[in-house]
């Protein structure tokens, strides 16, 4: 085979290749570019508030503007506006017009944002179908006003290049405004939808209030419940192990000038003088190669680095990198979905899955108003988390489904056909953060589901689950009663009465007969409420306990600020959605600071806290649903 | 056990008496009823037939029982009132009786039975704990299977009203005789010899042998069991074999379904009926065939057992389960039943009663030569 001539090979722009190639990266369809669009926005304000210790506050519009150029198109307005550091003014067009320009590449580091194509692709999008780019307004502290401009990208170049530069006066120290104009549809519902999307966001973010308006809809205000910004870890070198050739050439050229043994030593996790040692023992490399100079190594020199790297015994990669939102967080945050009857949060301590940090975090919820609802013989309702990030699209292929659906939830008294998800008003989050999460596609959809990862998040739902049925079983004992005390009531003069017409006894023994039904039922409804009270006392401790092991006082005061994990949640404490112009939920109480030293001290012990469950208690078994409740 | 109409009455009144009395000194009722299954079940050759052992079903008066006991009580005051109209109803019709009395009287309504199941539980838990058959409660079955051929048997049967009614055979033309669910009403006699009763599997295999002139040409009484004999056809054949004490043969397929569900039953009860195998079971009925040597000896058409096929595999389970576990099958009289077991587990083969139409297919009579050759040399099991 050989090139035409005449033609010649050419070299296109990376924009260029995502210009066309926009479905790759979440725009295959309309409603799909209105969500990935909105999503690549709130990721970069969540992110860049993160960074910088800020509690984000955030405002996101999404409305119908016009008629779009698309066919069955309408021309949709995506807003979000953030409390952010703000961008300065020169960063702006590489933010918004310029691909894979982020400071998040490749740093092994757990934010949601990684390579710095997303919010590109979203102008690009923009940009190719309303021939508008991105609308940006930002101010950072250092600004007196802000800069007002049109961002658009510059395709055969990848350059981002400003339009319509104003500065104007905002009403905010420092920030970040973006909108942008594109055609697509908007989806509300379902688990594609918008709502979804928000509401995913507003579990895995609780140190996020967020202010939105969809379609019509009047502005919806979300408050925070913790004014705990999650520390994102330092990233960590990576292991040699989980790295190719060619990655392992490359990141030599991060190093200059430096002898091979120092750049293994230095430049990756898990390289110690004693693998050195065994490096040259076992592996038989000379000494003159580690002291080479690694700018002056070649091709056969990595390749035999390599080789030797990969046939030495590891310690596994640290989980060091890894954040967790945690029980705590969690517990509060899921309460915030709407009215939920009882609930269970685990979050695991930090693992190794293919040689990749992971940490996993559950938490299951059931919610009153589908209990309530016509809809309780439907499947739990799902959401995933990757990074924090709410995933929507090509739910039977991830591995978080491949878990939940081969849990068996019968045993925690959940109904559940056969390899398939339990049915009931459940709302089942899962949460994977590691700075590998190995997506199945770039639009980074679906968590590709290898046998370890997927081990790992089913013992997490195991978990979860056995704290479910706590509940559950408690409830069902309370049925019971119900059940037995109405047996009582119904059966027993019936079946006197029937002995008396068939025997034709007198009214005397009929009524001593009857006195004699009551003593011996009551002596059963009496057993029947000494196994509820039981149970409910089992289930007080156990929440007494996964208190303490958080390190809260049983009698908290601060009630305000520490919902407990509860059986009735009350309505005040359940109803956090409010529509703006209501009463706006209570501030934070007196026991605010207490908590939030609890919280800190807890943090000093490193992020292994969060797995501090005793797991020769609740390291999951199916056959056996932990504790009796 | 049969029992008199006056007998359960007075037993009924009794058992509601002493829970009334256990009641009023606020004690537990406890019902006790034999348990019908297979680990309370007994095999003697000598009796022939399975027997329940010592193992009781205790109900217990608790709240998680009332219900099921208040059904009972209910139950069994239709059926004794039944008893004292003379009416007879089927399980279904009882469960639409149960229905419309609680339809009538809204304080029943806890009682209601929400499908047939239910009250037929309640049912064979009042016969049970009565040990009675439910025919002695006025409770029938529809008559399925039986129909009986024969020159030479006559039937006088007793009607409820003490008059009696006789029925030739070989006075109905081609229509069969259909035995009833309460055989104990019949008397049976012969005009002359009978040589012996064929009992045939398939009711469409023995209406053909009987088109085909069997019943003119041998001194016989021939019976189809149409599948899983129904009490009816069990209690018929216990009839023939007490009554007439001629030689009983069995022909059916040879498959594990045919020898346990079929076979067994009709020659030694099941454990499900314990209480009621004594008139419901005919110990002297021998296998005449499918044989598995006759496969050879015929050079019969068999296939293979589907293991595929959930009720075809269920038998084979059943059947190892039985060789373990069955006292009829582990008795040392029964041995060569246990043997075709074996072989049907070891070869998964099985070969259907048809087959015999395949030995020459141009002779209709064909089948009936064999079957009169296996009981002339004595080929059977």
């Amino acid at each position: 085979m050989s090139a035409n001539p005449r033609k010649g090979i050419t070299t296109s722009s990376t924009a260029e290749y995502f210009s066309k190639n926009l479905q790759q990266v979440g725009f295959s369809s309309q409603t799909k570019a209105v969500l990935t669009t909105l999503k690549e926005a709130v990721d970069n304000s969540l992110d860049a508030c993160e960074d910088h210790g800020i509690l984000p506050e955030l405002r996101v519009l999404v409305e119908k503007s016009g008629a779009g150029t698309l066919k069955n198109s309408d021309r949709i307005r995506v807003r979000v506006e953030d409390n952010g550091p703000g961008i300065p003014p020169e960063d702006i067009p590489k933010v918004f017009g310029e691909y894979l320009a982020s400071s998040k590449f490749g740093r092994g580091r757990c934010s949601r944002g990684q390579q710095g194509i997303g919010i590109s692709a979203a102008t690009t999008w923009a940009q190719l179908t309303t021939a508008t780019g991105a609308r940006v307004i930002s101010k950072t502290a250092g600004q007196r006003k802000a800069l007002s401009c049109l961002v658009e990208v510059d395709i055969k170049n990848n350059k981002g290049t400003l339009k319509e530069k104003d500065t104007i006066d905002w009403d905010r120290p420092h920030g970040t405004s973006v909108e942008f104009e594109l055609d697509g549809r908007i989806q509300l519902n379902g688990e594609a939808g918008l709502t979804n999307y928000l509401l995913g966001n507003v579990l895995v973010n609780p140190h996020m209030t967020l202010h939105y308006k969809l379609q019509d809809a009047d502005w919806v205000t979300v408050e925070r419940v913790t004014n705990e910004i999650p520390k994102i870890p330092d990233s960590v070198e990576p292991h040699p192990h989980t790295m190719k050739l060619g990655e392992f050439i490359a990141h030599s050229h991060l190093f200059g000038r430096v002898k091979v043994e120092a750049w293994l030593r230095k430049g990756f996790s898990r390289v110690t003088p004693s693998v050195i040692e065994a490096m040259k023992k076992t592996q038989g490399i000379k000494k003159a190669l580690l002291e080479k100079n690694v700018d002056q190594a070649g091709d056969a020199d990595f390749k035999e680095l390599y080789a030797a790297l990969q046939n030495v015994e590891l310690m596994a990669p640290s989980t060091q990198s890894v954040l967790s939102i945690g029980e705590h967080a969690l517990e509060k945050s899921i309460q915030r979905l709407g009215d939920v009857d009882f609930f269970s949060v685990v979050t695991r301590r930090p693992a190794i899955c293919d040689f990749k940090p992971v940490q996993v975090e559950v938490a299951i919820a059931r919610q009153k108003n589908r209990a309530a609802g016509t809809d309780a013989d439907e499947p739990a309702q799902v959401l995933r988390f990757a990074n924090r990030v709410p995933l929507q699209f090509d739910k039977a292929a991830c591995a978080i489904v491949g878990a939940l659906t081969t849990v068996n939830w019968r045993t925690y008294g959940l109904a559940q056909p056969k390899a398939s998800l339990p049915i009931g008003p459940y709302v089942m989050a899962v949460s994977v953060v590691s700075p590998f999460i190995k997506f199945k596609n770039a639009s980074k959809e679906t968590i590709d589901s290898s046998d370890e990862l997927v081990e790992e998040i089913r013992r997490a739902l195991m978990m979860a689950g056995q704290r479910l049925s706590r509940h559950i079983k408690s409830e069902a004992r309370a049925a019971d009663l119900e059940r037995r005390i109405q047996h009582i009531e119904q059966f027993g003069p019936i079946l006197v009465e029937g002995l008396v017409r068939i025997t034709g006894a007198s009214a005397s023994r009929k009524a001593k007969a009857e006195e004699g039904l009551r003593k011996i039922l009551g002596r059963d409804a009496k057993e029947a409420q000494a196994a509820v009270t039981e149970a409910n006392e089992k289930l007080e401790e156990h929440l007494k306990a996964s208190r303490a092991r958080r390190g809260e006082a049983d009698d908290d005061e601060g009630g305000g600020e520490a919902p407990e994990e509860i059986v009735e949640a009350p309505p005040e404490k359940a109803k956090v959605l409010k529509k703006s112009g209501g009463k706006k939920a209570p501030p934070p109480a007196k026991g605010k600071a207490k908590a939030k030293g609890r919280e800190r001290a807890l943090r000093a012990d490193g992020v292994e806290i969060f797995g501090s469950e005793s797991p020769a208690m609740e390291e999951p078994g199916e056959g056996s649903p932990g504790m009796e409740g | 056990m049969a029992r008199t109409e006056e007998a359960i009455i007075k037993l009924s009144k009794r058992l509601c008496d002493m829970m009334l009395g256990d009641l009023e000194k606020a004690k537990r009722p406890v019902l006790e009823a034999t348990k019908c299954a297979l680990d309370n079940t007994l095999y003697n050759h000598k009796v022939g037939y399975l027997t329940p052992g010592g193992k009781m079903v205790r109900t217990e008066l608790n709240v998680s029982s009332v219900k099921k006991m208040s059904r009972a009580v209910f139950m069994l005051e239709v059926l004794l009132r039944n008893i004292d109209s003379g009416a007879v109803n089927t399980k279904r019709e009882l469960y639409y009786i149960s229905k419309g009395e609680i339809k009538h009287s809204p304080r029943l309504k806890p009682l209601d039975f929400e499908e047939q199941d239910e009250s037929d539980e309640t049912i064979d838990f009042i016969t049970e704990m009565l040990e009675c058959y439910r025919e002695d409660m006025n409770c029938y079955a529809n008559d399925r299977g039986g129909q009986t051929y024969s020159q030479q048997l006559v039937v006088e049967e007793t009607l409820p009203d003490g008059t009696k009614a006789t029925i030739e055979l070989s006075q109905l033309g081609t229509s069969p005789f259909q035995p009833k669910n309460r055989p104990q009403n019949l008397k049976l006699r012969t005009k002359g010899k009978v040589d012996f009763a064929l009992i045939v599997e398939s009711e469409g295999t023995a209406n053909t042998l009987v088109a085909n002139g069997f019943t003119k040409r041998n001194k016989c009484i021939l019976l189809g069991a149409q599948g899983v004999p129904s009490n009816a056809v069990r209690g018929w054949a216990k009839r023939i074999q007490d009554q007439l004490a001629i030689p009983m043969y069995f022909f059916g397929d040879l498959d594990a379904y045919t020898l346990q569900n079929i076979y067994r039953t009709l020659k030694a009860g099941s454990a499900a009926s314990l209480i009621r195998n004594s008139d419901y079971s005919a110990p002297d009925v021998k296998f005449l065939g499918v044989l598995p040597e006759d496969i050879e000896k015929y050079d019969l058409p068999d296939y293979a057992v589907k293991e595929s096929d959930p009720q075809e595999a269920r038998a084979l389970k059943k059947a190892s389960d039985a060789l373990k576990n069955d006292p009829f099958f582990r008795d040392s009289r029964n041995k060569g039943l246990a043997k075709i077991l074996h072989w049907l587990l070891k070869n998964k083969r099985r070969c259907e009663q048809q087959s015999f139409f395949s030995v020459s297919p141009k002779d209709p009579v064909m089948p009936e030569k064999i079957i009169l050759e296996k009981i002339k040399n004595r080929v059977y099991v």
